[in-house]
């Protein structure tokens, strides 16, 4: 990457997300805050716009997106709200695995009808008791004649009580751990499938999140993606992919702290002057406006790397981690740059450092983030 | 630049000379500096008119009663005509949606330079300079007029209009003028009467009344519709407003409503948000009425009054109707 | 029925305004061009007729200089218009309003267009001469201010309402028209995604004009002073308030009405 600037594409696709984010989600983005409301119309606008399923090619009626321009529009999603960012991108999660691991027959198959309406997909990975220990999950398949049966129960699943697919993964035999990780297409209609009540979470409340049951689901054998036993790769080449976007998301968040600290400086008077001309204040907005660069310029990298037909495991990690210690941080220093305002529902940076915090949690929280930096650097010394 | 002489072109309202006609004749009498001031008007009723522009001191009024000059592209050959004619190098007339439309034509036909929504006009060293207002009211900008013609369309309430002089006009009727045909099919169908209750719209008034959260309610935002009345004004709403639903969103001044300049904006019960101030901080001249003495308004407002508005605004109603007669 | 409508690209609505070295014009330098304004309803206007009359065609047009007139051409292509021809001209001559009619009335003539569409006036300069000057040039008839703008196809002829300082007219035009749009019927709409990928690759007529002889030159461009802050009005009571305010805007600030 020698060149930072953008091409006039990747301009109008910005200008297209930046529009959208700033007039249809920025004005509910309080109220679906706190009344925790799943803002089925606007996610209906962003699939209207083709801002939705934008990894899917477009020849399955996607948007077609390399990780880069994916990551540009995320970010500006995100500078409005970063809960309706998370459900509008969760259908990019749930769908990597169909084209990562699906059959060109089963791509068609799944991806042309969800893409030509408005649909919702969810990523169904996380159990009870296996979140960043993936590889523990205990939702089994056993195998029927041509077909499996599902039991088990995922957790913390976004998009779930909206969702009419799910991809998810299970095992065909837990003493094999990771070997026996297999991936399915399930759709919600199939009996069995019993999505769970919302959440009330932290932040992200315009997202909604659930466990989802499977009880005694018939999965037809075509409806598997690869082989058994492929699965828990599938699952992490998907991360591989959709980890960028992330850090994306965080630097959204981070440069609307940024941008709400930096105006609230130059207006708030103590002791005389704007608060930005106060030393400590300055020194915090420096430090802000370094962290938010710093994170997009990694994503940045990150993305091209990928975009560039290489893993890009490493450069992803570092883009998400760095990111979303970055958003919370930011958000935090935002918070304080307000004062006793910041601290107050009616001003708009708590939301902020409640939405920066998932960020480090969810998509690979950042301590396993932090295991595979080191593992990839080790690499290069070993 | 030949100094030729200045033509007005007086606009009809109802049989009579526009009231704004006469910023144009005060702006031709200053750029003629003395010389005989000629002026045109087209249109039925056109000869009564006439008598009118001599009280202002026009010499000279060139007029046609050809049916058909409210279409721009016909009043446009009337001019040009009469232009020549008088041996006019500029055109002066008042900008109104009809004077606005005609200018381009008549600059290509008469083939002259042409400037519109002007609020300053120079002439030096035979040089004419015009000044108006650019990117919203943002910015202003002088541009400078070459060539031996000019045709400038003032903008409306900006110049002080033509005191009375005792004078009259000497009146020429102009022969009819071939008008080609494509330019005479549209028909004017209907002409409704703006009625008394509603005011000009918010993209073109000169003044401007806004209510925002601070009226309470939305029976009480009549005290701004009838303050914006006594001023002849637009009415206008913050987005507080809209969005309870007390006024529907064509009222909304603001960044996501629309931006407004006017020569004057009164500002009633609006803290000042900046997505407010972004619509209508290009106005002239803004007063802002506030019981809150902190409210951001103030900072971009160039008079204040901090009070109760249900006290300032019919007080400030009742002695504008006052002084303008209104009784 | 064959829409042409033209564009100009205009600095965006949040562009800090920065007076050029010389001071006689804005500068340009990091300053975004767009469509914008009333350029934008008449887009959607053209969009709106062209779909309600089955067989139209939208033919957008632009005069200025590149990138940014190419540019403003891409966006209306990806919103919907069928072929758009860029009237490549150096930035001074186009910013002379009817030296850009001028310029773009030759390439509106094959074949000729049933409405040829304008904003009313364009966002930087608000001159609103662009469309009546090309009316002139053209031969047909001319019309700004226009709101509700429909083809009567029972009558075989476009009618429009003007709102003006004396009333509202309604108008009836049964041939070509030139149209300053002053509002169309619905907001503008939003390129989707895929049509703006699409319109990156999408072909643009070009014709180099050569600029007519400008008329006018902008000598001075200025920024008005920074507010600083309300006079505020001492008052005894609400009546007291209401007189010193009138006195104020009659005398001093030469507003009243």
């Amino acid at each position: 990457m020698v060149d930072f600037s953008l091409t006039p594409e990747q301009e109008s696709l910005r200008d297209l997300a930046r529009k959208f984010a700033r007039t249809e989600m920025a004005p509910h983005a309080a109220e679906c805050d706190k009344t925790a409301r799943f803002p089925e119309e606007i996610y209906r606008k962003a699939y209207e716009l083709g801002l939705m399923n934008l990894n899917v090619p477009s020849e399955y009626g996607g948007s077609g997106l390399g990780v880069f321009e994916q990551c540009l529009l995320v970010e500006e999603l995100a500078y409005a709200c970063g809960g309706m960012t998370t459900s509008i991108i969760a259908n990019c999660l749930a769908l990597e695995p169909i084209l990562l691991g699906g059959t060109p027959e089963q791509r068609q198959r799944f991806l042309a009808p969800f893409c030509a309406e408005y649909h919702l997909a969810s990523f169904c990975l996380t159990e009870p008791t296996g979140g960043s220990d993936a590889a523990a999950l205990r939702t089994r398949a056993r195998r029927d004649g041509d077909h499996y049966v599902l039991d088990g129960e995922k957790c913390f699943i976004t998009n779930a009580p909206h969702a009419s697919l799910y991809t998810v993964f299970a095992t065909v035999d837990p003493e094999k751990r990771t070997k026996g990780i297999t991936a399915f297409v399930v759709p919600r209609s199939a009996r069995g499938v019993a999505p769970g009540r919302d959440e009330e979470k932290m932040g992200h409340r315009a997202s909604s999140t659930s466990t989802v049951r499977f009880e005694g689901v018939e999965v037809p054998e075509a409806d598997r993606l690869g082989a058994e036993g492929e699965g828990f790769a599938i699952a992490m080449r998907t991360l591989d992919q959709t980890r960028t976007p992330i850090g994306a998301l965080a630097t959204g968040i981070a440069q609307a702290a940024l941008d709400h600290a930096a105006a609230y400086s130059l207006k708030r008077v103590t002791f005389g002057k704007p608060i930005a001309e106060h030393e400590a204040i300055q020194i915090k907005l420096a430090n802000m406006a370094q962290a938010v660069r710093a994170a997009r310029l990694l994503t940045w990298n990150a993305a091209w790397t990928i975009d560039g037909g290489r893993k890009g495991t490493l450069e992803s990690s570092i883009a998400k981690c760095f990111a979303s210690d970055a958003a919370l941080h930011v958000a935090d220093e935002a918070i304080q740059t307000f004062g006793g305002y910041g601290y107050m529902k009616e001003y708009p940076v708590e939301k902020l450092l409640r939405d920066a915090k998932l960020t480090q949690i969810y998509e690979g929280a950042n301590e396993i983030q932090r295991t595979v930096i080191a593992r990839e650097l080790l690499r290069e010394y070993a | 630049m030949s100094a030729g002489g200045v033509l007005v072109v007086a606009e009809l309202r109802d049989g009579h000379a526009a009231p704004a006609t006469r910023e144009a004749i005060a702006v031709a009498r200053e750029l003629s500096g003395g010389e005989p001031l000629s002026a045109v008007v087209l249109g039925t009723g056109s000869a009564a008119a006439a008598t009118e522009l001599g009280r202002f001191g026009v010499t000279r009024v060139l007029l046609s009663e050809a049916a058909g000059a409210e279409s721009p592209a016909s009043a446009a050959v009337g001019i040009a005509q009469a232009a020549e004619r008088a041996g006019a190098s500029t055109v002066l007339l008042v900008g109104s949606s009809w004077g606005r439309d005609l200018v381009g034509r008549l600059a290509v036909r008469w083939n002259a330079a042409a400037a519109t929504g002007v609020t300053e006009v120079t002439r030096s060293d035979g040089v004419l300079r015009v000044r108006r207002p650019v990117f919203g009211g943002r910015a202003t900008e002088t541009r400078r007029l070459d060539g031996a013609r000019a045709v400038i369309a003032l903008r409306p309430h900006a110049f002080a209009p033509a005191s009375e002089s005792v004078g009259t006009a000497a009146v020429e009727p102009l022969p009819d003028v071939e008008v080609p045909a494509p330019l005479r099919t549209p028909k004017r169908v209907a002409l409704e009467a703006a009625s008394a209750g509603s005011g000009p719209s918010l993209a073109d008034a000169s003044i401007v009344v806004s209510g925002g959260r601070g009226v309470r309610t939305p029976e009480n935002f009549r005290l701004i519709e009838e303050l914006a009345a006594s001023l002849g004004a637009a009415v206008g709403a913050s987005r507080a407003v809209t969005d309870a639903g007390w006024r529907p969103t064509s009222f909304q001044v603001g960044q996501t409503g629309r931006a407004v300049s006017p020569q004057l904006y009164v500002a009633v019960g609006i803290s000042g948000a900046i997505q407010h101030i972004v619509g209508m901080v290009s106005s002239r001249v803004i007063v802002a009425i506030n019981s809150d003495a902190s409210a951001p308004i103030f900072k971009v407002a160039d008079y204040g009054v901090v009070g109760d508005l249900f006290q300032i605004v019919p007080a400030l109603t009742q002695e504008i109707r006052r002084v303008r007669g209104l009784g | 029925m064959q829409i042409v409508v033209c564009v100009k690209p205009v600095p965006e609505a949040e562009t800090r305004l920065r007076v050029a070295t010389g001071g006689a014009t804005f500068d340009p330098e990091g300053v975004k061009f767009v469509l914008a304004g009333y350029d934008e309803s008449a887009v959607e206007q053209a969009l709106l007729l062209k779909e309600s009359v089955p067989g139209s065609s939208v033919h957008v047009v632009s005069a200025g200089p590149g990138p940014r007139t190419e540019e403003v051409l891409r966006s209306a292509i990806a919103l919907g218009c069928d072929r758009a021809t860029w009237v490549e001209l150096p930035g001074e001559a186009a910013s002379d309003p009817i030296a850009a009619a001028r310029a773009v009335a030759p390439a509106l003539e094959n074949p000729p267009p049933d409405l040829v569409l304008c904003g009313k006036q364009a966002g930087d300069d608000e001159a609103g001469l662009f469309f009546s000057a090309l009316g002139e040039l053209l031969g047909v008839p001319s019309f700004g201010f226009v709101v509700d703008l429909r083809w009567d196809a029972a009558r075989t002829a476009f009618t429009f309402q003007r709102p003006t300082e004396a009333g509202a007219e309604r108008w009836e035009a049964p041939g070509t028209v030139v149209v300053g749009l002053q509002q169309a019927w619905n907001d503008p709409r939003t390129a989707k995604l895929p049509n703006i990928l699409k319109s990156r690759r999408a072909p643009i007529a070009k014709v180099v004009a050569t600029p007519a002889p400008a008329t006018n030159r902008s000598e001075a461009f200025a920024l008005p002073p920074p507010r600083t802050g309300a006079r505020m009005i001492d008052y005894k009571t609400p009546e007291d308030a209401a007189q010193q305010l009138v006195r104020i805007l009659r005398e001093d600030a030469k507003v009243f009405p």
